[in-house]
C-alpha cells in the first residue's frame, strides 16, 4: 500500500496543475467563445496565396 | 447555391443584375457590387473556406464607406483605449456577424495584417476586440478591411472592453471548475473510505484518506462556496430568510462536522457530499446567470444601435464629421442613405423612408415626411436627408426605451415576491423541522441524528420556489422584447392571460392614422383620372391624411405646382391649374365657387371649379392588416371584444361591421370610457384595454392590463403595462400566447417544487435518505426548474413572421447598392 503515498501526492500535483491551467485559460479568453474553434479543424491548409494586389487595399 | 440566389448573401438575384465573382477557377453569380467585392476579397485572402464552413448566409455587403473619421482624436478618446506600451485596443460591434464561420473569417483575415496584435471575436455578442499598434496601422484601415469582408463595423465605447457580464461569467466558471475538480477528488477518496469500511482498513490509512479528503475539499470551501456564505450573511443582516441560509448552513455544518470527525477519528466524514453540493448548486447558478445575461443582451443591443458619428453642418456651411456626443440641440445633421440616425430630430428634407426596426421589430420601412420626428437609431433608407437635432443623449427615445426595459427587468413581479415570501417561510419551516429531527433522533438513536438532520437541511429545495418565477419571467420578457413587445410591468403578463374582455380604441389602434380613397363620384363630364389628377396636384404639398390618400390613389406624380396655391385651415385647398381656379375641400368651402351639391357623408371631400362640383371623394380609414385576424383569434380564445371610440357613430359602426364586432360605442368621452370599464370590471370581467397610449392614458389606467400600441415619442410617457412597440396589433396575440406558455411553465415549476419537497423532506427526517443522495436530489430539482424556464421561446410560427428586433437591427442596415 505504500505506493499510494507516491500516487496521491502525484495526483494532487496534477490537480493543482490542471486548476492553474484552467484559470490561465479563463483569464486569457479561451472560454469566451466556445463555437468558432470547433470549426478550425475543418479548414484546409491555406492555398498557395495568389499574388495579393496591394494597391487595392488602400480603398 | 443556385444562380437564382447570390453566392455571398443568398438573397434572391435581382432580374436586371448580371454580376459575377471569380473565386479561383469557379465563377459565382452575386447580387450587387458589394457582394462581388466581398467574395473576391475573401478569395484573395485565401479564405474561401468560409463559404463551406458557414451555416448562415452572410449579410448583403455594402460598398465600403470611408472610416477616416474614426481616426479623429475626439472620437478615439471615447472608443479607443491606449496601453502603456503604445498599443491601442478597441471593441467593435460587427453587424452581419452571424455564425461561427464569420468569426473564423474575421479572425483569419485580420490576424495577419501587419500592426494588428490581437484579435478576439465573440460571435454570441457580435463583438470583436482588436489590439493594434497605432504606429503601423490606423483604426480606420482595420475597419476598412472588415468592411471589405462584407461586415459593417461599429466601434463601441471602450468601457465595453471590460464588460461586467464577462467578468462575472469568468469568475463563475472558475468557481464551478474548482468545485467540480474538488468534488471528483473527494469522491475518489470517499470511495476508498467506503471500500475500506467494508473490506477492513486500518485506522491510520483511514485517517490518511480523511486528511486528504479534507485537503481537497478545503479549496472548494474557501474558493467556491463563499458565494453562499456571503449570501447567507446578507440575508441574516436584512433579516430575510432566503435560499442561501439553509444552503450555507448545510455546507458549513457538513464541512465542520467532517473536520471534527477527522480530528476525533469518528465514524463518518462527508467531504464528498459537501463538495458535490457546492458543485451542483453552482452549476444551477451558472445556468441562471446565463439566462440573465442573455436577457440583458437585448437591452444592450438596443443601446448599441445609436451610431457614434454624425455629419454636422458647421457654421461655415461645410460638413464635418463629429462624434455623436459632440452634437447639440439645434444642430443640423446630414444622414446618408442607409446610415443610422444619430439623434432624435425633426426631418427637414421632404420625405424619406425610415427603417424603425429597432423600435418595431419590423424591417419594412415607414415613410416619414418633413416636420416629423425621427428617432435616433432608426435607419434612413434613402438620402441624404437633413435633420435638426431635438434630443440628444439620455433624452432620446432610444435611451428611454432602454431605461424602461431595464426598469421592468429590475422590478420584482408579484409572482416572484410571492415566491420569495413563500421561500422564506419555507426555509423557516425547514430549519425548525431539522431542529426537531435532531432532537427526536438524539432521543431515539443519537448515532443517526447528525445524518438525518443534515439530510433534511440538504434535501429541502427552497430554490425551486424562489427561482421559478424570476427565471421564467425574465426569459419571457427577453423573448418578447426581441419581438417588439415591451413588458413594462411584469405582472401584466399574468393579467394578459386572464383577461377575458378586450376593449379596443379605434383610431390608431384598429386603424392606421391614415385614410384610403374608396370612391370617386364624378359629378361632371370629366373622367375620373382627370379629377384625381387635379386633386392630387392641389394637395401636392400637403401632408394631412386626405392629401396622402389622394396622392396614393394617383399613380403618376405630377410635378406642376398649381399657381396661387392657398390652404384654408379646416376647409380645404385652393389653386389655379391651367388658368382655372379649383377648390378641394369641405362641401361648404368648395361650393362657394359654384353651386352646392349636398349628397354624401360629412367626411367627403369635394373638388369644384367655378362651374360647380366636379367630383366627390369618399374616404375610409385603413384597417390595420392584422386587425381582422387579431380580433378573430381573441374571439376564438373565448374573449369578448368591444370597441370604444370617441369618433362619429357612422365611422365606428362601419368599422365594427367590417371587423364583425357586435359590441361598440361611439362618440364617448374618456370619462365615459372609464365609466364603462369600471362597469365591466364590476360585472367581473378582467379587462385588457388596447389604445394608442397617448390620449388614452387615463382610460388605460382604468383597465386591468393596459396595452399601448405605438412607436416613437409617445413611448416614453406611456402609462401602459405592455407596449406593442412594433405598431403591429398581431403582436398582442404573440404576447398572449407566450404569456400563457410562461404561466404554464411557472405552474409546472411550482407543482414540482411542492411535490418534491413534500415527498422527500419527510423521508429525510425519517433517516431514509443519506446526505449525498439529498445533495443530488436538491440540486437536480433546482436545475430542473431553471431548465424548464429556459424552454420559453418564440413560437415557431412567430419567428417566421418577425425576426427578433435585435437581429433585424443588426442585419437590416445593408442597403441595396
Amino acid at each position: 500500500m505504500n505506493i499510494i503515498l507516491v500516487l496521491i501526492p502525484l495526483s494532487l500535483m496534477l490537480l493543482v496543475t490542471s486548476v492553474w491551467a484552467f484559470f490561465w485559460g479563463v483569464n486569457n479568453a479561451q472560454f469566451d467563445d466556445l463555437e468558432t474553434p470547433a470549426l478550425m479543424p475543418l479548414s484546409d491548409d491555406p492555398l498557395p496565396v495568389p499574388e495579393t494586389d496591394d494597391s487595392g487595399e488602400s480603398t | 447555391m443556385s444562380s437564382t440566389h447570390c453566392f455571398h448573401c443568398a438573397e434572391p438575384m435581382p432580374a436586371d443584375v448580371q454580376l459575377l465573382a471569380r473565386v479561383g477557377a469557379s465563377v459565382h453569380a452575386v447580387c450587387c457590387i458589394g457582394c462581388q467585392a466581398a467574395v473576391e476579397w475573401i478569395a484573395t485572402l485565401g479564405l474561401q473556406e468560409y463559404y463551406r464552413l458557414r451555416d448562415t448566409p452572410a449579410g448583403r455587403a455594402v460598398p465600403v464607406d470611408d472610416y477616416a473619421a474614426w481616426d479623429r482624436p475626439q472620437v478615439q478618446r471615447l472608443h479607443v483605449r491606449r496601453h502603456a506600451d503604445g498599443s491601442a485596443e478597441a471593441c467593435v460591434l460587427v453587424e452581419g456577424l452571424r455564425c461561427a464561420a464569420c468569426s473564423w473569417l474575421i479572425e483569419r483575415a485580420l490576424r495577419d495584417v501587419p500592426g494588428v496584435r490581437d484579435v478576439g471575436v465573440n460571435p454570441a455578442a457580435r463583438r470583436l476586440r482588436i489590439e493594434w499598434s497605432p504606429n503601423t496601422i490606423s483604426l480606420s484601415e482595420i475597419l476598412v478591411r472588415l468592411a471589405r469582408l462584407g461586415y459593417v463595423p461599429h466601434p463601441i465605447n471602450a468601457e465595453a472592453l471590460d464588460a461586467l457580464g464577462q467578468r462575472e461569467e469568468r469568475a463563475a466558471l472558475k468557481r464551478l471548475v474548482v468545485a467540480g475538480l474538488g468534488m471528483m477528488q473527494s469522491m475518489m477518496y470517499a470511495v476508498a473510505l467506503y471500500a475500506g469500511a467494508f473490506e477492513g482498513m486500518n485506522s491510520s490509512t483511514r485517517d490518511f484518506f480523511r486528511w486528504i479528503g479534507l485537503l481537497v475539499t478545503t479549496p472548494v470551501m474557501v474558493y467556491a462556496a463563499p458565494v453562499f456564505f456571503v449570501g447567507a450573511w446578507r440575508e441574516w443582516r436584512t433579516r430575510q430568510l432566503g435560499m442561501d441560509t439553509p444552503v450555507a448552513l448545510a455546507i458549513g455544518l457538513v464541512y465542520l462536522a467532517s473536520i471534527f470527525e477527522t480530528l476525533r477519528g469518528g465514524s463518518q466524514v462527508y467531504f464528498d457530499s459537501a463538495s458535490m453540493f457546492v458543485f451542483l448548486l453552482l452549476s444551477g447558478r451558472y445556468l441562471e446567470m446565463h439566462a440573465r445575461h442573455r436577457a440583458a443582451d437585448v437591452v444592450d443591443a438596443l443601446a448599441r444601435l445609436q451610431p457614434a458619428l454624425a455629419q454636422r453642418h458647421a457654421a461655415s456651411g461645410a460638413l464635418e464629421t463629429v462624434g455623436v456626443h459632440e452634437l447639440e440641440t439645434g444642430d443640423t445633421v446630414v444622414v446618408a442613405a442607409g446610415a443610422a440616425i444619430p439623434a432624435d430630430g425633426v426631418l427637414l428634407s421632404a420625405n424619406c423612408p425610415v427603417d424603425e426596426s429597432l423600435l418595431t421589430g419590423e424591417s419594412a420601412s415607414r415613410e416619414r415626411h418633413a416636420g416629423e420626428t425621427l428617432i435616433a437609431g432608426s435607419i434612413a433608407r434613402s438620402g441624404p436627408i437633413q435633420l435638426r437635432v431635438v434630443h440628444i443623449g439620455a433624452e432620446t427615445v432610444l435611451s428611454s426605451i432602454v431605461r424602461l426595459a431595464t426598469r421592468a427587468q429590475q422590478q420584482r413581479p408579484h409572482w416572484a415576491q410571492l415566491g420569495d415570501r413563500f421561500a422564506a417561510r419555507f426555509v423557516a419551516g425547514v430549519l425548525t423541522l431539522s431542529l426537531a429531527t435532531a432532537c427526536v433522533w438524539l432521543l431515539v438513536d443519537p448515532s443517526r441524528a447528525f445524518a438525518a438532520t443534515l439530510a433534511v437541511l440538504v434535501v429541502s429545495c427552497p430554490c425551486a420556489f424562489a427561482l421559478s418565477a424570476p427565471t421564467a419571467l425574465t426569459r419571457a420578457m427577453a423573448v418578447l422584447a426581441r419581438q417588439g413587445v415591451l413588458v413594462l410591468k411584469p405582472d401584466a403578463l399574468e393579467k394578459l392571460v386572464r383577461a377575458n374582455h378586450f376593449v379596443f380604441d379605434k383610431t390608431g389602434t384598429l386603424t392606421h392614422n391614415r385614410l384610403e380613397l374608396v370612391e370617386v363620384m364624378v359629378l361632371s363630364n370629366r373622367p375620373v383620372d382627370a379629377c384625381l389628377r387635379l386633386a392630387a396636384q392641389l394637395e401636392q404639398a400637403n401632408t394631412h391624411p386626405i392629401a396622402l390618400a389622394i396622392r396614393a390613389a394617383t399613380a403618376a406624380s405630377n410635378s406642376a405646382q398649381p399657381a396661387a396655391l392657398r390652404n384654408v385651415a379646416g376647409a380645404g385647398v385652393e389653386g389655379e391649374i391651367d388658368g382655372h381656379l379649383y377648390r378641394l375641400g369641405r362641401d361648404s368651402f368648395a361650393a362657394a365657387l359654384g353651386q352646392a351639391s349636398t349628397i354624401g357623408a360629412d367626411d367627403d371631400v369635394v373638388l369644384a371649379d367655378s362651374s360647380g362640383t366636379l367630383a366627390r371623394f369618399t374616404f375610409r380609414e385603413t384597417l390595420r392588416d392584422d386587425a381582422m385576424t387579431t380580433l378573430a383569434v381573441l374571439r376564438r380564445d373565448g374573449a369578448t371584444v368591444e370597441i370604444l371610440s370617441g369618433d362619429s357613430l357612422t365611422r365606428v359602426a362601419s368599422l365594427a361591421v367590417r371587423l364583425g364586432v357586435a359590441d361598440y360605442r361611439a362618440r364617448i368621452s374618456p370619462a365615459a370610457k372609464l365609466e364603462r370599464l369600471q362597469a365591466l370590471r364590476g360585472s367581473g370581467a378582467i379587462i385588457a384595454m388596447v389604445g394608442d397610449g397617448v390620449n388614452d392614458a387615463p382610460v388605460l389606467a382604468g383597465a386591468d392590463v393596459a396595452i399601448a400600441l405605438g412607436g416613437g415619442a409617445q413611448l416614453a410617457q406611456s402609462s401602459a403595462d405592455i407596449v406593442l412597440a412594433g405598431d403591429r396589433l398581431g403582436a398582442l396575440i404573440d404576447a398572449r400566447t407566450l404569456a400563457l406558455r410562461t404561466l404554464r411553465i411557472l405552474r409546472q415549476n411550482v407543482y414540482w417544487a411542492v411535490g418534491y419537497n413534500f415527498i422527500l423532506i419527510p423521508l429525510a427526517a425519517m433517516g431514509w435518505i443519506s446526505p449525498w443522495f439529498a445533495a443530488i436530489g436538491m440540486s437536480t430539482s433546482s436545475l430542473l426548474v431553471i431548465l424548464n424556464a429556459l424552454r420559453i421561446a418564440v413560437p415557431r410560427k412567430a419567428v417566421a413572421a418577425t425576426a427578433p428586433a435585435a437581429e433585424i437591427a443588426a442585419t437590416a442596415r445593408s442597403v441595396p447598392a
